[in-house]
């Protein structure tokens, strides 16, 4: 038998003990898995948000705290539109409205002649009339939730709107949502001549770099460009917050699978005290204790790793099931479950050394009289 | 140094907590090489002690002690001592619960450079010659005593050591399982050559051997 063998039979001699022990790490990294899958969910949403259709960049206003809370004055669209390589310039309004039983549906107001900016293409019906007419088109996915297409009337805001068309963008948050009016949203907003953010689209030959650099450098006081994702983020506290959060869970996770890890190998070592005083005096080497007792310790690990991984997408399906997928649309990259099994061999080498080493040490004589 | 001799013992001390128990006091002890010698004497003589100083599992205070031409006192890999000169048998089997009498007796080979075909092939071997080749697979608990000695025989043997340290072979046994034990171990000593080294309380068992070696207060009587 290799001595890899060896050290992957020894876990499971005590199967309740090393179950709780896996149960806890996994509970851990299923939350890192889950948290990483959600992030890079909103931010591949919030990406394709930003670079929306025929839009090269995004204006919103500086030093927000998020870009929901963001107001810019309607009056910069004309003045944007003035600056130098700008090829077109539209305003777009966000709102939350509540609407039967989403409390998170996205209002996006809009000019309707401007829908193509923002890459909507009506799949059914046709587009919203501009002005205050009481018309409004709906996402796909919102049409499925709702059970409502073209034809039907939708409450917002107490108000009866007829929907005149569904579209698609392919955006979860987008297709989960409704287009109306810009007119209309800022009504039901209160919020006159505002808008959210400035969709650009720029000149053929122009570029981007140069034209974000000149409205910096003009309206930099009151304006932001987000021209990426990093942009975004160094504005956008939601998604800042959701990163250090789920640093900060890794973390945790770390020390408190770190201490079950410790607890659990001290226990294993302690109940073996005898047979390690036996593999010493048939010859083993301290330097062979320690690598049974450390390997044994991250067996453990990954195997939490895996069921923690398997945990945490069935977590994410549950929430998606529950309703969560009208805002959230998961990606599954690499990236995640990497993180998720360094933790775990992470967790099992810091919380393996302390036991493996003091097994290691453990005087012969003394181990075997150990009753 | 007598090139005959595999064990030389010159006034060896030994005490435990910080002095106030003398387990041994003043060893002189020569063993040739082959030869077959028994050690009795009463509980707490310290006979296991000094079973424990040739096997290196423990270091002594003051004196000497040379096994196989090793200085006990100044070598400093004694584990790489041990898995090449010595294979211990205890009173109790101390055989590894969740692994097969096949795997228990690969055990120490894990120090030599051996593939697990080669630990294999070896640990059949001894598992013959104890006539265990029909319960390779078993657990020790799935075993009678006199079995799970047999594996400890064949796990003790499995580096090919010179000397066996015994130290109660039989004292969990019933007389006849005893016996059984006993004449595998004369067996071994006779054909193989091997020193062998056994503590024991039974006079009987301990007439078996060459020479018979006693022990009183930490000293050898003569
Ligand atoms: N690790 C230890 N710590 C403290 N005292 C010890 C230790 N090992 C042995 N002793 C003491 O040293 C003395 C000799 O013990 P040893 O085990 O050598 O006796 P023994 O002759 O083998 O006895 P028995 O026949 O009962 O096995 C005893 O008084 C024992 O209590
Ligand atoms: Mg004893």
């Amino acid at each position: 038998m290799s001595f890899f063998s060896l050290i992957i039979k020894n876990p499971f001699r005590n199967k309740t003990r090393s179950a709780l022990a896996i149960v806890g790490i996994a509970i851990g990294i299923a939350t890192i898995v889950a948290l990483g899958i959600i992030t890079d969910g909103l931010k591949a949403s919030t990406e394709e948000t930003l670079k929306a259709g025929g839009a090269d960049f995004s204006i919103a206003e500086s030093n927000v705290s998020d870009l929901f809370f963001s107001k810019i004055d309607e009056e910069y669209i004309a003045r944007i539109k003035e600056v130098d390589g700008v090829n077109d310039v539209v305003g777009i309004l966000m709102a939350i409205q509540r609407v039967e039983d989403n409390p998170y549906f996205v209002l996006i107001g809009i000019d309707p002649a401007k829908l193509s900016i923002s890459n909507i293409k009506v799949t059914e019906g046709q587009a919203f009339a501009a002005g205050d007419a009481k018309e409004v088109i709906i996402g796909k996915v919102a049409s499925e939730k709702l059970n409502k297409t073209v034809g039907d009337t939708i409450t917002l805001n107490r108000e009866e709107y007829e929907i005149t068309g569904i579209f698609q963008t392919g955006d979860l948050q987008q297709d989960g949502g409704a287009f109306l009016s810009l007119e209309n949203v800022q009504a039901i907003e209160n919020k006159n001549d505002t808008v959210t953010m400035l969709y650009v689209k720029i000149d053929n030959n122009a570029d981007v770099e140069e034209v974000t650099a000149k409205i910096e450098e003009e309206y930099g006081n009151d304006l932001t460009t987000i021209a990426s994702l990093e942009d975004l983020a160094s504005i956008d506290q939601g998604l800042q917050t959701i990163d250090t959060a789920s640093w900060a869970i890794s973390l945790l996770a770390i020390v408190i699978g770190g201490i079950g890890v410790i607890n659990t190998m001290i226990m294993s070592v302690y109940e073996r005290t005898r047979e390690i005083g036996v593999l010493k005096a048939v010859g083993w080497k301290d330097r062979r204790i320690l690598s049974m007792i450390l390997g044994e310790s991250i067996v453990l690990t990954l195997v939490a790793g895996l069921v923690g991984a398997i945990m945490g997408i069935l977590g994410i399906q549950v929430l998606l099931a529950l309703g969560m997928d009208s805002f959230i649309a998961p990606v599954y990259s690499a990236d995640v479950f990497i993180r998720a099994f360094a933790v775990a061999l992470t967790v099992g080498l810091l919380g393996g050394f302390y036991p493996a080493y003091r097994a290691s040490r453990l005087p012969p004589t003394e181990a075997l009289r150990y009753e | 140094m007598n090139k005959e001799n595999i064990v030389e013992i010159q006034n060896l001390q030994k005490s435990f907590d910080h002095g106030k128990i003398t387990a041994l006091n003043g060893i002189n002890l020569e063993i040739k090489k082959g030869e077959f010698v028994s050690i009795i004497g009463p509980s707490g003589s310290g006979k296991s002690t000094l079973l424990n100083m040739i096997g290196a599992l423990d270091k002594a205070d003051t004196g000497s002690i040379v096994v196989s031409g090793n200085d006990l006192i100044q070598k400093k890999d004694l584990s790489e001592f041990r898995s090449r000169e010595i294979g211990f048998i205890f009173q109790l089997h101390n055989l590894i619960p969740n692994l097969s009498v096949l795997e228990n007796v690969e055990i120490p080979m894990y120090e030599k450079k051996m593939s697990s075909s080669q630990m294999r092939k070896r640990a059949l071997e001894l598992l013959e010659y104890v006539g265990l080749s029909d319960k390779l697979k078993r657990k020790p608990t799935e075993l009678s005593g006199g079995e799970r000695q047999r594996v400890a025989i064949a796990r003790a043997l499995a580096n090919e050591p010179s000397i066996i340290l015994a130290d109660e072979p039989t004292g969990s046994l019933d007389s006849k399982t005893g016996a059984m034990i006993l004449n595998r171990l004369k067996d071994l000593h006779e054909k193989e050559n091997v020193t062998l080294i056994m503590v024991t309380h039974d006079m009987d068992v301990a007439s078996l051997a060459d020479r018979t070696i006693k022990v009183l207060d930490g000293k050898i009587q003569n």
